[in-house]
């Protein structure tokens, strides 16, 4: 029989890669439709958090219209995103300059730039320390199953997690609009002509994905009560690791690597220490380049 | 040939004199520690922009974790200083060695990844060294930082006063930057830009490109490690949150607002991006959202840069180049 506290740690890793899973499937998508990074994403993440505790402050919605606020938040914000980091790069359509370095390099550190402001606009506007959150909406209250005690957090952030990637899955598989995203991740120039409009669907995408970004934001700050304005970065990258380690266009893979990536970190807590846990995500992230290049779960590719 | 003399050692001597001359004077006159601190600040990220840009601009590596080999330098030289009582003439080389060597340890598995890729692994490899020199308690004291409380030793004689350390702060960025240039205007360089064009092409030329990269990723992490010890002896105190990932960006933001591929260019935006923020500083802390938003409008508006590639080269060829003119009195550059 397992020891508990093992099961226990368990559940959080869920709970954490889950997390990591939407996120990742933010720079996923993106990545699929443009093939650039966008470094922004963490900062989506923490607008989505602190849209979520400016509604709680403001007039104590219940959760289900927290979540509700906060995609919306996530959509304007990567809807912004779009416009103001990425849009003004793409000035030619053709593939070659769609693919090009130069629009790549740009539009990373455009969007660099982007994620630069939003933080240190909200550390302005905030303060960099913990924001506080009225306890009653924390979602960390313990609940327990037989010898094993969970939060109800672990439960909320799994059956809301799982019916946006179930969402998500039926989007992009029977309607319109995740036809002309699949469309134009898999050639851009060929969905143009057969008369996509990929403007829009570039668009719709970024707002998909920081719409499940800011999502993910508002989460993690009611289940670890911590929300502040530089809280983006760290869970950004380990999205990216998932990413990278799922192969950089496929959902599934960056699913699963983001829980094989929360798993692994809860249980190097529990075993080494926790400073040490992020170093986790860094290790996984060198050997996956270094060993398997073309992730875990993703397509050939040329070169990397 | 005597008024391409003169331009050309006109303009050294120029940067000279006021490196040299007018500064320190500038600074004896005002005599504020804090102008002094600025000052060396500007200095030292002008050298960690210009090792960057060798690596970035001119071998067309996008690297996002130049600051942890910066951080591996000034802890190098701050323990070797604080613990084992190993001076600034021993501590210097050894802090830039020792980065030169965790890169090289470091760049052997990478160094066959492009683009993305690359920039990823760097990002990675940055915060492992943050997370090490944050978390190795016992050896780097963690978030306490290092004070390092002894002066600068020169050779027997001990540098203390503000002034004495700008003049060796100064000199050593000022060599180091006179040879990261003559590096980049050479064949080396140029074999260097062949990789930044397309490296494939150069692998078929016969260019061995996995070593140029790795030696160039060296060489900057090197001089990063320089700079790391200056600015460990000219602040006597250094902790890990120096040396985060922000740092990275501000040096790769003071490369791409200056131009890529130029050194001039690196140093205007080092420049810039130390001295604008500071003269702002009444209205409020705004260093990193004035980087952001200097780097968005460049981006968007000068995506080659203050000083891009192409005139700094031509500036180059004209200022200092007697090389590339008809002049039978030197040899030529050329193929044979």
């Amino acid at each position: 029989m397992i020891d508990p506290y093992y099961l226990q740690q368990l559940t959080i890793g869920i709970s954490l890669g889950m997390v990591y899973a939407l996120m990742a499937i933010g720079f996923t998508l993106i990545f699929g439709v443009l093939n650039v990074v966008n470094f922004a994403h963490g900062e989506v993440y923490t607008i989505g958090a602190f849209a979520g505790i400016m509604a709680i402050a403001a007039f104590g919605p219940p959760f289900l219209v927290i979540v509700f606020i906060v995609l919306a938040v996530g959509a304007l914000a990567g809807f912004s995103l779009e416009r103001v980091a990425f849009r003004p790069f793409r000035r030619f359509s053709d593939e070659a300059s769609l693919k090009s370095r130069a629009m790549r390099e740009a539009t990373l550190m455009s969007s660099l730039a982007m994620s630069i402001i939003a933080r240190e606009a909200m550390e302005l506007l905030f303060g960099s320390e913990f924001q506080t959150i009225d306890i009653g909406y924390l979602i960390n209250k313990p609940i327990s199953l037989g010898p094993v005690t969970i939060v109800n957090g672990d439960i909320i952030i799994f059956v809301v997690s799982v019916l946006m990637l179930g969402g998500l899955q039926w989007l992009l598989k029977y309607s319109a609009i995740g036809l002309s995203i699949r469309a134009v991740s898999n050639n851009p120039l060929g969905a143009k002509y057969v008369g996509i409009n990929t403007d829009r669907t570039i668009v719709l995408t970024f707002v998909i994905g920081s719409m499940m970004g800011a999502l993910a934001g508002i989460l993690v700050g009611l289940y670890y009560g911590a929300v502040f304005p530089s809280m983006g970065f760290i869970p950004g990258v380990k999205a990216f690791v998932a990413m990278v380690m799922g192969g950089l266009s496929s959902i599934p893979g960056a699913v699963i690597a983001a829980l094989v990536l929360g798993v692994a970190e809860s249980l190097s807590t529990t075993f080494v220490s926790s400073v040490w846990a992020d170093m986790v995500a860094y290790l996984f992230l060198i050997v996956t380049l270094v060993f398997f290049p073309q992730g875990l779960f993703g397509a050939r590719r040329e070169r990397v | 040939m005597s008024k391409d003399f003169i331009q050309s050692a006109g303009l050294k001597l120029a940067i000279l004199a006021v490196l040299f001359v007018a500064l320190p004077l500038l600074l004896v006159s005002l005599d504020k520690g804090y102008i002094y601190q600025v000052v060396m600040l500007a200095l030292i990220f002008s050298l960690l922009a210009v090792s960057l840009q060798l690596v970035t601009g001119i071998a067309g590596l996008l690297h996002l974790g130049h600051a942890a080999f910066y951080g591996v330098g000034a802890y190098i030289a701050a323990l070797a200083g604080a613990d084992y009582g190993i001076g600034f003439t021993l501590g210097l080389p050894l802090a830039g060695l020792g980065a030169a060597a965790i890169a090289f340890v470091v760049a052997l598995p990478t160094m066959r990844l492009v683009s993305i890729y690359f920039a990823v692994a760097t990002l990675g490899i940055g915060q492992m060294i943050f997370l090490v020199l944050q978390n190795w308690v016992e050896v780097t004291k963690g978030p306490n930082g290092v004070s390092l409380f002894s002066g600068i030793d020169l050779f027997g004689y001990t540098v203390d006063s503000e002034l004495g350390i700008y003049f060796v702060v100064a000199t050593i960025v000022c060599i180091s930057i006179w040879v990261i240039h003559r590096l980049s205007h050479s064949y080396y360089g140029n074999a260097l830009r062949s990789l930044r064009e397309d490296d494939q092409c150069a692998d078929a030329m016969g260019i061995n490109t996995v070593r140029l990269k790795i030696e160039s990723f060296m060489i900057s992490s090197f001089f990063a490690g320089i700079a790391g010890a200056l600015w460990a002896y000219t602040t006597g105190y250094i902790s890990p949150v120096d040396f985060d990932f922000a740092e990275s960006i501000l040096i790769l933001a003071m490369v791409v607002v200056g131009g890529l591929g130029s050194i001039p260019g690196a140093i205007i935006g080092a420049l810039l991006l130390i001295l604008l923020p500071e003269a702002l500083r009444g209205v409020g802390d705004m260093r990193n959202i004035i980087v952001g938003f200097v780097l968005f409008f460049s981006i968007l508006f000068l995506p080659k840069g203050l000083f891009g590639e192409v005139p700094s080269l031509n500036f180059i060829r004209r200022q200092f180049g007697s090389a590339w003119q008809d002049n039978p009195d030197k040899q030529k550059v050329g193929w044979k």
